[in-house]
C-alpha cells in the first residue's frame, strides 16, 4: 500500500512545481541532465584530511581545481598546477591570481564555482550530523566514483524504491506493510521522506548490527541541495541504529561524478560492528548503483521524442527534475541569487534525533 | 573526404626510392615514393592509360615513376606524362596526359598528403619521436577515434598504464582541437579505480577534428610529461583505418613504474579491436565529438572575412 503526500512550498508566484500539471509534465519530460550546469555554488571537493602541502587535483564541470595548504595551514584552490606548462586561459570563476574561493567546513574543503564576489559562507548546505570542524575518524570517510551524470546519480538516490531491488542484499527488500512518501521543496532544496511500516530488516543490520527481528520501522530522508549537488541521507530504523550519510555528487565532468562521502556512525556503540562496517557498504552499494546509472547516463544526453514513464513513487524525482531545470533557467537569465537559505539548520526538516 | 586536410599517410621510413608504396585516403588510392633527390612524391595510384595501379610499377633513376603495365612514365611533382617507351620518339604530350598529383609534406617523421595539390604547406613540426609503428585496423576511422575517446585500452596500450573510466576534463574544444583528460593508474596492485581518491597519472588526448591526428601526453600528478605520442589514423578502403604513430619517452621519469616504461616496448597500437568489448562500450566522452567537430569545421570554413571578401 502506498500513500504519496504532496507538501507544496509556501505560495510564491514562480514556484516551478505549482504550475499547470501539463506544464509540469512537459518540464519533467524535457529532462536533459547532461546539459545542466549550475554555478554560484559550493562543492565539497575533498575531505579535509586529503589536502596537504602537495597540490591535489579536483574538477567541477571540467574546471580544474588544484588544492593545497600553505605552511600556515590556510587553503589555496588554484585553476592551474604550478608545474602546468599547458595551462589554459584564466577562468571567469577565479580571481586575478587564478584562485577560486575556498572554505573548510564539516571536514570538507569546499570550492566555489561561480562569480568569486558572490561566494559567501551562508551558501554552504546545512548538514546537522557532521561536526562543523570535521574530525570524523577515517573509517567513516571514503571516496566512490560513478561514470554517470551527477543529477542522474541524485535522481537515483531520491527514489529509494531502487534500493529495495538493487541494494536488497544490503538494506533489505521491498517487503513491508505500508509505505508513505512525502516531498517538500523550496527553490534550493528538495526533501523526500519515506516511511515504511514493518519493512524487512536490512541484512547489514542483521549481520553486523545485532538486530534480531524480522521487520523494522523505517523513516528515511533524502534532502538534496540542488546547486551543490549534495545530499543528506538520514535514516531512522527501529529496531536498529540511525544512519547518517552525507552524499555529495560532485560533477567532475557532465558525465562523471565523484562522491567523497561521510557516514557518521559515531551514534553506534563502539562495540557494535555496524559502526565500522556500515561506512564500507558504500563500496558495494556504489557499484550496484553504477551498474544501472552508467548505461543510463548516455541515454539522457540527447533530446528524446519518447517520454519516460512515471509512477506515483517518482514524485520526488520528477520534482527534482523540475527544480533543477528552474534553477538552470533562472541562471541562464542571469539570476544567480539564493532565494532560500541553504545553511539554516535543517534538523527539524529531516527529523534529526541528536544523540 | 575533406580535400583541404593533410593526412599523415606514412612514416618517413616507410617510403623509399626503391619501391613505390600504396596507401589510401578513404577511397582514394595514393602511390608514394622518393624521387632521385629523396623528395617524397604522391600521385593517384592509377595509371590514366589503362587504370593499372602505379604502385605495381617501378621508380626510375631520374626519380619518375613508371607504370608496370605499358611503361607509361610520370613526373612525380606534376604528374605529367613524360614518356611512353614504345613510342620511340621525342614527342611532347598534351597537358591532359597526366596522373593526378597530390601535395606532399614531410616532417617530424611523417609523410603527409593533401588531396588538393595546391594546398599551402601545414605548420612545421619539429618534434623528434624515435619510436614508431603502423597498424591497420578493421574498424572505420570515426569509430576508431570514438573508441580512443571512450576507452583507449581497446585500441592501444602504454606500458604499465591502466586507463580508468574517470575523466578530469570531458571532451571540449581547445585551440581548435578536441581535448580530454583521463585519470589513469599504474598497472601495479592498487585500490580499485572506482574507490580511488587521487590518481597518480593522467592521459591528455588532443585530436584534430578532421583528420583525427592525436597528440597523447601521459602526465604524472606534478604535471611532468612521462610519455608523448602522435597517432595518425587515416581512413582507408572498406572502412579500414591505417594508424601510424610516433612516440617518445621523456627522460627523467621518477616513479618506479615510469622508469620501467623504458624496458621493452612502451607503446602499442592494436591491429585488432575486441568486437565483443567494443559492442558494449558505453558512448560517453565521444558522444559530443561530432557536434564539436562540426562546430570547429564550420567556424574554420565560415563566411569570408571582410578582407577576403574585398579581395
Amino acid at each position: 500500500m502506498l500513500d504519496v503526500q504532496d507538501n507544496p512550498a509556501p505560495e510564491v508566484h514562480d514556484d516551478p512545481i505549482a504550475v499547470d500539471p501539463r506544464q509540469f509534465a512537459a518540464k519533467v519530460n524535457s529532462w536533459l541532465p547532461h546539459d545542466i550546469m549550475l554555478t554560484d555554488a559550493w562543492f565539497p571537493l575533498a575531505h579535509s584530511f586529503a589536502v596537504a602541502k602537495k597540490p591535489i587535483r579536483r574538477a567541477v564541470y571540467s574546471h580544474p581545481y588544484f588544492i593545497w595548504r600553505k605552511p600556515d595551514g590556510s587553503l589555496v584552490a588554484a585553476e592551474t598546477h604550478p608545474n602546468d606548462q599547458l595551462a589554459a586561459k584564466k577562468s571567469e570563476y577565479t580571481d586575478e591570481a587564478g584562485h577560486y574561493p575556498v572554505i573548510e567546513k564539516y571536514g570538507y574543503v569546499w570550492g566555489w564555482l561561480g562569480k568569486p564576489e558572490n561566494a559567501a559562507p551562508e551558501h554552504i548546505p546545512s548538514i546537522p550530523y557532521l561536526p562543523e570542524d570535521g574530525g570524523l575518524p577515517l573509517h567513516m570517510l571514503g571516496t566512490v566514483r560513478f561514470d554517470c551524470c551527477a543529477p542522474l546519480s541524485l535522481e537515483n538516490l531520491i527514489d529509494l524504491t531502487h534500493a529495495d531491488f538493487i541494494h536488497a542484499d544490503v538494506v533489505g527488500d521491498e517487503k513491508m506493510d505500508k509505505e508513505t512518501v512525502e516531498v517538500f521543496h523550496d527553490s534550493e532544496t528538495i526533501t523526500m521522506v519515506r516511511t515504511c511500516v514493518n519493512k524487512s530488516v536490512a541484512p547489514i543490520m542483521k549481520i553486523f548490527g545485532g538486530v534480531r527481528d524480522d521487520v523494522q520501522q523505517v523513516r528515511q530522508v533524502i534532502r538534496i541541495y540542488l546547486r551543490s549537488h549534495a545530499a543528506i541521507a538520514y535514516g531512522r530504523f527501529s529496531p536498529g541504529d540511525n544512519v547518517q550519510l552525507f552524499h555529495p555528487c560532485v560533477p567532475e565532468t557532465r558525465d562523471r561524478t565523484r562522491l567523497d562521502y561521510a557516514m557518521n556512525t559515531s551514534n553506534v556503540k563502539k562495540t557494535n560492528l555496524f559502526r565500522y562496517m556500515m561506512p564500507k557498504a558504500s563500496y558495494k552499494v556504489s557499484r550496484q548503483d553504477s551498474s544501472m546509472t552508467s548505461p543510463q547516463s548516455p541515454r539522457y544526453m540527447r533530446p528524446e521524442k519518447r517520454k519516460d514513464l512515471h509512477s506515483p513513487l517518482d514524485e520526488a524525482g520528477q520534482k527534482y527534475r523540475v527544480l533543477m531545470l528552474a534553477l538552470a533557467e533562472r541562471q541562464a537569465r542571469g539570476d544567480f541569487t539564493y532565494r532560500d537559505n541553504v545553511s539554516s539548520d535543517c534538523s527539524d526538516i529531516i527529523g534529526y534525533e541528536k544523540a | 573526404m575533406t580535400e583541404a586536410a593533410w593526412w599523415a599517410v606514412a612514416r618517413s621510413e616507410e617510403i623509399s626510392a626503391d619501391k613505390p608504396h600504396n596507401v589510401d585516403i578513404g577511397d582514394q588510392p595514393v602511390v608514394l615514393w622518393r624521387d632521385d633527390k629523396k623528395v617524397v612524391r604522391a600521385l593517384e595510384d592509377r595509371c590514366p592509360h589503362r587504370r593499372a595501379p602505379l604502385s605495381l610499377g617501378c621508380i626510375l633513376g631520374n626519380g619518375a615513376i613508371q607504370c608496370g603495365y605499358h611503361g607509361w612514365t610520370y613526373d612525380g611533382a606534376s604528374g605529367q606524362l613524360i614518356d611512353i617507351p614504345n613510342l620511340k620518339s621525342d614527342r611532347k604530350f598534351p597537358p591532359v596526359y597526366k596522373a593526378r598529383p597530390f601535395a606532399v609534406h614531410e616532417d617530424a617523421g611523417f609523410v603527409r598528403v593533401c588531396l588538393d595539390a595546391k594546398a599551402a604547406a601545414p605548420a612545421p613540426d619539429d618534434r623528434v619521436l624515435p619510436l614508431s609503428g603502423t597498424s591497420i585496423v578493421a574498424l572505420d576511422h570515426e569509430h576508431w577515434i570514438a573508441a580512443l575517446f571512450d576507452d583507449p585500452s581497446l585500441v592501444l596500450s602504454i606500458k604499465g598504464v591502466r586507463f580508468s573510466p574517470y575523466l578530469l576534463t570531458e571532451l571540449s574544444e581547445q585551440q581548435g582541437k578536441l581535448v580530454l583528460e583521463r585519470s589513469c593508474q599504474w598497472a601495479s596492485p592498487h585500490w580499485p579505480a572506482p574507490f580511488t581518491s587521487d590518481f597518480p597519472i593522467s592521459l591528455r588526448i588532443a585530436t584534430d577534428p578532421v583528420t583525427g591526428e592525436t597528440d597523447l601526453t601521459l602526465l604524472d600528478d606534478e604535471f611532468r610529461a612521462l610519455f608523448r605520442a602522435v597517432l595518425a589514423p587515416v581512413p582507408a578502403a572498406r572502412g579500414v583505418t591505417q594508424v601510424r604513430w610516433r612516440a617518445a619517452l621523456s627522460p627523467g621519469r621518477h616513479h618506479l613504474m615510469a622508469k620501467a616504461m623504458g624496458i621493452g616496448t612502451p607503446f602499442r597500437v592494436f591491429d585488432h579491436v575486441d568486437g565483443a568489448a567494443l559492442r558494449v562500450l558505453k558512448p560517453s566522452a565521444s558522444i559530443h565529438a561530432s557536434d564539436l567537430r562540426e562546430s570547429i569545421v564550420t567556424r574554420k570554413s565560415g563566411p569570408p572575412t571582410a578582407q577576403e571578401a574585398a579581395a
